[in-house]
This record gives C-alpha cells, sequence and structure tokens, in this order.
C-alpha cells in the first residue's frame, strides 16, 4: 500500500470514528441533554446549563425524563424539540443535507491537503533517490577528546 | 481630565499617521532624517497612549462618573483590583489597553533594532504603526473611552459580576499580550516581503517575539479555561465558544509557525509557507477581535458586543489584501530550490503536524462560522456546539499527539531503518504496554484510551532524548548526572525547552482526555443532614452560612465531603448576588488532587423548605491541565532564555556600539 493510500485510509478511517454508531445504545438522560442547545441564551448545551432555575433548561430536563420514562427513542425527543424551537435547537448539525458539509468538510480539507502532500513528496523522493544517511562519525578517541576540548570552551561564560 | 485624555488619544492618531507616512517615505526615498522621525514619532505614540490609559485609570480609581465607561463599568464599591481590571472589562477600555500593548511593544522593537535590521525596521514601524492608526481611530471617531455623561451618574453600574473573578485579572491582558505581539512577527514578515529580504533574518529577529505570542495565547487559552472552570460553574472548561475559538485559532496556526519554522532555519525550506503562517496568525487575532465585538455569532463574552464589527471586518480585508498582495509579488523569490527528500524524516513529520495543526484550526473555523453559512445558504438558523468540536477535533488531536512524539526524534533528511529502530523501538513498546494495562484496568477503547497511550509514547520519546543526552555527556565530560543534566539543557534551551513544552501538551492532552471521557456528576436537592454520592464520595448538606457587605450578598451551603466513611473536607459551594446589577453568579467549591477534582456547584437553595440543590462532579485529572501549563511555560521560558553565546554576541554588539559612539 502506498503512503498517500495510507494517508487517505487514515482519514477515513478518522471520519469513520467520528461518524455516530449505526446501532444506537438506549439513550440516556445526560446523553439527550447534551443533543441539545438551552435557549436561555447562554449558549450551553441543556445539560451543561446551570443557570438558577433557568425557564428554558429546567424544564427541558424534566420534559427529557418524562419521554424517556414514556419509552420514546432520542430522534423521537430531538424531533419534539425540533419542531418547537427550530432546528437552532440541536447542539450539533444534523448529518442531512447541507450540514453534511459541516462534519465532511473539516476531514475533506485536511485529507485532500495530506494527499496532495503525499502525492508531491511522493514525486520528489521518487525523483531524488537517495542511499541511506550517513553514519554517525567514528568513534575517533582524537574526535571525541577535541569535541569534549569544545563543549568544556563553550560551557565558559564570557 | 476627560479632554486630557481624548486630546492624547487625537495625538497619538495623529502622530501614528505621521509615523506611517514618514517610515515610508524615508524607506523608499533613503532618508536617515524621515526615518528617524517616523521612529521617535512611534515613541510619542507610546508616550500620548499612556497617558490616555493613565487618565482612564485615575478616573477608575478616583470613581469618577462623569465618563460614560467609568459608570459603565465599575463602582464605588468595587474591589480595587477589580476596578484596575475595569480597564480592559469593556469595549472601549479593552481598545485602548491594546493599543496601549501595541505602541509598547512597537517601542520595544524600535529600542531593539537600533543597531540592526536598518532596511526593514522603516516597514516594520510603518506596519506596526497603521496597525495602530486602525485602533486609533476607532477610539477618536468611533468609541470614545473619555465620552462624558450629559449628568454624572451617582453610582457605577458596576463591573460585570462573572468578571470580578482573579482570573479575569490576568486571562484578558494574557491573551491581549499574545495577540498584540503577534503584530511584531507580522509586521517583520511584511518589511521582508516589500524589501525582497527574504532571507533568514526578519525570522531570526522575531523568533523570540513569536515564541512570547504564543506563549501569552497559552497562557490566555488556559487562564480563560481555568475561569470559566471556576465561575461558568457547569463543571467543565472548554465550552467551544466562538470566542475561546477566537483565541484558539491564532494559537494553532501560531503553533504550526514555530514547528515549520525550524525547517526554514534547518534547510531553508518552506520560505512561502512560514510566511503564509506568520500573516495568517496575525489575520486570525483581528478575527478573533471581529468575532469578540461583532456580535456576529452569539456568545458568551457579550459584554463586549459593539456595532464596531464593520470597522473590523473592513481592517480584515485590508489586512488580507495587502499581506496576500505581497506574498502573490514576492513567490518567485520566496521559492527555495530544496526539497524534502523522505518522508521519513523531520521535515516531513514536520509538514504533517503542520497539515494537522492547520486543519483543526480550519475544522474550529468552519465550525464557528457555519452557522453564519447556514443562515446564509438555507436561511435557517442552526446551533454548532460542543458535540460538533469534540467530534470533528477528537481523531485529529490523536494524531497530532502521536506526530508530537515522532517529529523531534525522528532524523533529518533521511531516516534509516536503524534510526527508526533506534529512535521509536523502546517508546512505541511502552506505548504499547500501556495501552495493554490501561485495557487491563478497565479503561475501554476510545480516543481517552488512544491519548492515554499515546501520552506515554510521546513521554517514552522525550525521557529518552534527555537520557541519551545526559549519557553522552556522562561518557565525554564524566560530568555527575545532575551537572549533566542542567548543562545539557542549559547548552541547547531551544530543544530541551521544546521537549519540557511536550511534556506539559502531553499533561494537557491527558487531563482533557480523562475529565471529558470518565466525568462523573449527579444532581440532587437535600434537606440539611441528608447526604448524596458522587464516585466514591458522600456529600452531606449540613447548613447555609450567609454574608453581606455592600457590594454583594452570598449564601453558602456548607457541605461535608467523606470518603470512605471518613472526613476529608468541608466545602462551601456559594450563590452570590451582586448587589449593583442584581445579578446571581455561581461560586464553585473545589477539592482538588493529582487524581481528580470534587466540583461542586449550589445550584438553588429554596428557603422556604431550607433544601438546597447540589450538582456534583468528579472530573479525573483534570488538574494536570493547569500542571501541563505551568510546565508549558517552563518550557517556553527555557527556549526564550538567551544562550551563552548569544548573551556574547550581544554583549559584543553593544560593545561595538559603545565604541562607535565614543
Amino acid at each position: 500500500m502506498s503512503l498517500g493510500a495510507h494517508i487517505g485510509a487514515l482519514a477515513l478511517g478518522a471520519l469513520l470514528a467520528a461518524t455516530p454508531p449505526l446501532v444506537a445504545a438506549p439513550p440516556t438522560q445526560q446523553e439527550i441533554e447534551e443533543a441539545l442547545t438551552c435557549q436561555c441564551g447562554c449558549g450551553l448545551t441543556v445539560h451543561a446549563c446551570n443557570h438558577l432555575q433557568c425557564p428554558s433548561g429546567e424544564p427541558m430536563k424534566r420534559e427529557i425524563a418524562e419521554r424517556l420514562a414514556r419509552g420514546e427513542s432520542k430522534e423521537a425527543i430531538l424531533a419534539a424539540f425540533r419542531a418547537r424551537y427550530g432546528e437552532k435547537v440541536l447542539s450539533a448539525p444534523t448529518f442531512r443535507g447541507f450540514n453534511w458539509f459541516a462534519w465532511a468538510t473539516p476531514f475533506a480539507a485536511v485529507a485532500a491537503a495530506a494527499l496532495a502532500l503525499g502525492v508531491v513528496l511522493g514525486r520528489r523522493t521518487r525523483a531524488r533517490p537517495g542511499g541511506e544517511a550517513p553514519p554517525p562519525a567514528a568513534a575517533d578517541p582524537a574526535l571525541r577528546a577535541r569535541l569534549a576540548r569544545e563543549l568544556e570552551e563553550l560551557e565558559r561564560e564570557p | 481630565m476627560a479632554a486630557l485624555g481624548r486630546l492624547a488619544v487625537c495625538l497619538a492618531l495623529l502622530c501614528a499617521v505621521f509615523a506611517v507616512g514618514a517610515s515610508v517615505a524615508g524607506a523608499a526615498r533613503r532618508r536617515r532624517d524621515l526615518i528617524d522621525a517616523g521612529a521617535n514619532a512611534a515613541y510619542a505614540v507610546f508616550g500620548l497612549v499612556a497617558v490616555a490609559v493613565a487618565i482612564l485609570l485615575r478616573a477608575l480609581l478616583t470613581h469618577d462618573f462623569s465618563l460614560e465607561y467609568v459608570a459603565a463599568y465599575s463602582s464605588s464599591t468595587l474591589p480595587v483590583q477589580y476596578t484596575v481590571a475595569a480597564l480592559w472589562g469593556g469595549q472601549k477600555g479593552s481598545l485602548l489597553f491594546w493599543v496601549f500593548v501595541l505602541a509598547l511593544f512597537t517601542t520595544l522593537v524600535q529600542l531593539q533594532n537600533r543597531e540592526q535590521n536598518r532596511a526593514l525596521m522603516p516597514w516594520v514601524t510603518a506596519a506596526l504603526m497603521a496597525i495602530a492608526v486602525f485602533f486609533l481611530a476607532l477610539l477618536t471617531f468611533v468609541t470614545d473611552p473619555f465620552e462624558l455623561l450629559a449628568t454624572p451618574a451617582r453610582e457605577g453600574q458596576d463591573l460585570n459580576p462573572l468578571l470580578q473573578n482573579y482570573w479575569m485579572m490576568i486571562h484578558p491582558p494574557s491573551l491581549y499580550t499574545g495577540y498584540v505581539s503577534a503584530s511584531v512577527p507580522f509586521a517583520f514578515a511584511i518589511a521582508a516581503l516589500v524589501t525582497g529580504r527574504l532571507d533568514d533574518q526578519w525570522i531570526r529577529s522575531t523568533r523570540r517575539w513569536a515564541l512570547f505570542s504564543w506563549f501569552f495565547l497559552s497562557l490566555g487559552n488556559l487562564f480563560g479555561a481555568r475561569w470559566a472552570y471556576e465561575v461558568l460553574g457547569w463543571g467543565g472548561y472548554w465550552a467551544w465558544d466562538p470566542v475561546e475559538n477566537a483565541a484558539f485559532m491564532p494559537w494553532l496556526v501560531s503553533t504550526a509557525y514555530l514547528h515549520s519554522v525550524m525547517i526554514q532555519e534547518k534547510r531553508d525550506l518552506l520560505r512561502v509557507w512560514n510566511m503564509v503562517l506568520v500573516l495568517l496568525t496575525f489575520t486570525l487575532t483581528i478575527f478573533g477581535t471581529f468575532l469578540t465585538r461583532s456580535g456576529v455569532i452569539s456568545s458568551v463574552h457579550s459584554f463586549t458586543q459593539s456595532g464596531l464589527g464593520p470597522f473590523f471586518i473592513g481592517f480584515l480585508v485590508a489586512v488580507i489584501l495587502v499581506a496576500g498582495g505581497l506574498v502573490v509579488w514576492r513567490l518567485p523569490a520566496l521559492r527555495t530550490r530544496g526539497t524534502i527528500e523522505s518522508f521519513a524524516s523531520r521535515e516531513a513529520a514536520f509538514l504533517f503536524n503542520n497539515l494537522i495543526l492547520v486543519g483543526i484550526a480550519f475544522a474550529v473555523f468552519w465550525g464557528t462560522v457555519f452557522p453564519v453559512l447556514s443562515e446564509w445558504v438555507r436561511g435557517v438558523k442552526i446551533t454548532v456546539g460542543p458535540p460538533f468540536f469534540n467530534r470533528v477535533n477528537a481523531p485529529l488531536g490523536v494524531v497530532l499527539l502521536f506526530l508530537i512524539g515522532v517529529g523531534p526524534v525522528i532524523a533529518w533528511r533521511r531516516a534509516t531503518p536503524r534510526n527508526l529502530r533506534r529512535a521509536f523501538a523502546g517508546p512505541l513498546v511502552a506505548g504499547l504496554v500501556a495501552a495493554v494495562l490501561l485495557r487491563l484496568a478497565g479503561v475501554p477503547f476510545g480516543w481517552a484510551h488512544a491519548t492515554f497511550a499515546l501520552g506515554v509514547f510521546v513521554l517514552g520519546t522525550i525521557v529518552q532524548e534527555f537520557y541519551r543526552g545526559v549519557r553522552a555527556r556522562q561518557a565525554m565530560l564524566h560530568e555527575p548526572a545532575a551537572r549533566a543534566l542542567a548543562r545539557l539543557v542549559g547548552k541547547n534551551r531551544r530543544r530541551y525547552g521544546g521537549y519540557i513544552v511536550h511534556v506539559g501538551v502531553v499533561a494537557i492532552f491527558v487531563g482533557v482526555a480523562a475529565s471529558s471521557a470518565f466525568r462523573i456528576e449527579t444532581q440532587q436537592t437535600l434537606a440539611p443532614g441528608q447526604a448524596m454520592k458522587v464516585g466514591r464520595f458522600a456529600l452531606r448538606f449540613e447548613r447555609t452560612e450567609s454574608r453581606e457587605d455592600a457590594h454583594v450578598a452570598s449564601l453558602a451551603a456548607v457541605v461535608a465531603v467523606d470518603e470512605g466513611g471518613r472526613r476529608v473536607a468541608t466545602l462551601r459551594p456559594e450563590k452570590r448576588l451582586y448587589k449593583k446589577p442584581q445579578q446571581p453568579t455561581t461560586e464553585v467549591a473545589l477539592r482538588s488532587r493529582l487524581t481528580e477534582d470534587l466540583y461542586v456547584v449550589l445550584g438553588a437553595y429554596d428557603p422556604q423548605s431550607g433544601q438546597a440543590t447540589l450538582l456534583a462532579y468528579v472530573n479525573p485529572l483534570v488538574s494536570w491541565i493547569w500542571i501541563g501549563g505551568a510546565i508549558l511555560a517552563l518550557g517556553t521560558a527555557i527556549a526564550m532564555w538567551p544562550s551563552p553565546l548569544e548573551r556574547r554576541e550581544r554583549a559584543w554588539a553593544a560593545g561595538r556600539v559603545g565604541a562607535a559612539a565614543r
């Protein structure tokens, strides 16, 4: 496998790792609170908002608990809040339509740059086949003694 | 006094305009008198802005509520340290403070370069003063810090209570220092592009400034995180708020520059890239200021929002056009003939490290501006919050951590299999063993697990470097280990200072990963005498305590903390009510240990029932973020400290100047 392919695989792996799992575990209160943005203006998720008796976060937390107790799925709960407040209530872009650009662009940009870098470097390194780096200087006792003297010399403050 | 302050700002603007004109004309016509006049005008700008700052500070300290700024951001009961902090607590004061720091740095740069960089300096002065002209013009024509109220207020409205915190005394000045000092490498880069002197001289002249800027950006970000942790009371320290992002982006690009510049110094490669990174760092500082001031994206930093957005966007566009145009113009001269010879080389590792750092900066930028883009394209408002940034940046961060281990120890030019084995066999084994042990200890696979294992790998490479360096000195010079270590670091401060910085970065990575992945939290409403559990701690709500003074009233819940049946602490989380703005705030109670923080917040208190709602968090390893910051500061100080050789060269240059003067 070429280096470019390695880099591509790495980027794809990172992208896949960043996407949500296909089989969702049972939702938790915290998970749903973190997927929603508090509407009080704090800019935090419902879970993180700790405003004293927050007029937005507290009722949302209670409603999530009630809906979970009724056995509603995460998707259904998020859809209910989205219908009420609009898409801005979700704390991250959905994986649909234009919002895909939000998720894919950073990885695509890094992968494209890595690929370009790999291709350019690959061409240049092939164009300049070189041997191994020169071995370290031989441990010649005279050279070592000179090196030691010069190190000592350097250590003396002016 | 207000009139004097306004006059000082107006005169500073005139002097800055003159400094730009005289410096450019002097450089173009090769007239020393004009160049000197431009430099002297820049000194005058510093003096005049210092006078303006002193007048505003005096007005704050004497509670002169005839000034709109003083009345809006302070009060007669505000403690003196926060009265001083009010200087940068509001829009106008912070702009004045910004231009003061800029004028101070311009003065320092001029003093540093009296006898060197003669061809570059007029353009450096012109670039720095052009930035000052922008800020001074805002202060003169748009947002006057010395504006008088029609009727003096009897009392001030007070500083925002969220800013009345120790960390806010040092977070904004650190960040401003980092932002403003990024102007110096930017100005030298512009000067190099204009004059065509594109060799390493401008880079050598600004190396310490770039490091200084990075150092303060690092501290500014960490102090801000600590402030959020202690003040906002949600158990975390980083919310990916647009303004946090705005400070993080220049830090990332500046970090990339500090690495890639080594390739230029060592191999004369990446001249264009380094130029772009320096220009981009400065541009991002202005973009950050635009985000903070414009209100275009909603942020918790709304206390500094104003109508200055269009001015900043105009300045930003001008900077991009001028800097971009100069780079394009000089592109043929910037290109180098050298090339990176192998993927398995330090140059390539640094290049990929740059790719990831700039990639993370781009991801943060993209997430920050995407809500605006979405509204523009779809007409739909969306939120891009922590789940997005965490999910996108975690994989990139893990790759970066791996490269932190690879870059500094892989050979320059071309590493042979033998070089690679020698450099990485030990650290890789250490990392793999750590990965297995962590899994056996119950740490699940995931980003946190990968971070811990890679952290061990990176530490392995660093420890190995120190060990080999000490052993080499011992073998050659027969020094005791401690002296060999001290001299090893002392002789190559940049290299070993850099390693120490990396240790700090690993500590920060580990702290962030552990506290994000393994945080335990619980919330419960308790009557006095009742207890709740969080992790291995039992918290018993005992009683409330209240106190009040002219400035603030507070109510604390006294919470006894037991661990394994033994009393280990008594915590007092508080709710405060600041009287003038009538705004409640949260005062977190913390029990910090190296292994974890117990973080308790008083969420609510019902005086009728006497019940208190407590939020309690156990944040594992979070202290390592702050310890990592201290290690990072130590490493940067070591890297910045002049080596004996540099001190000798400086003394020699000073002697030569002195002899010439005689």
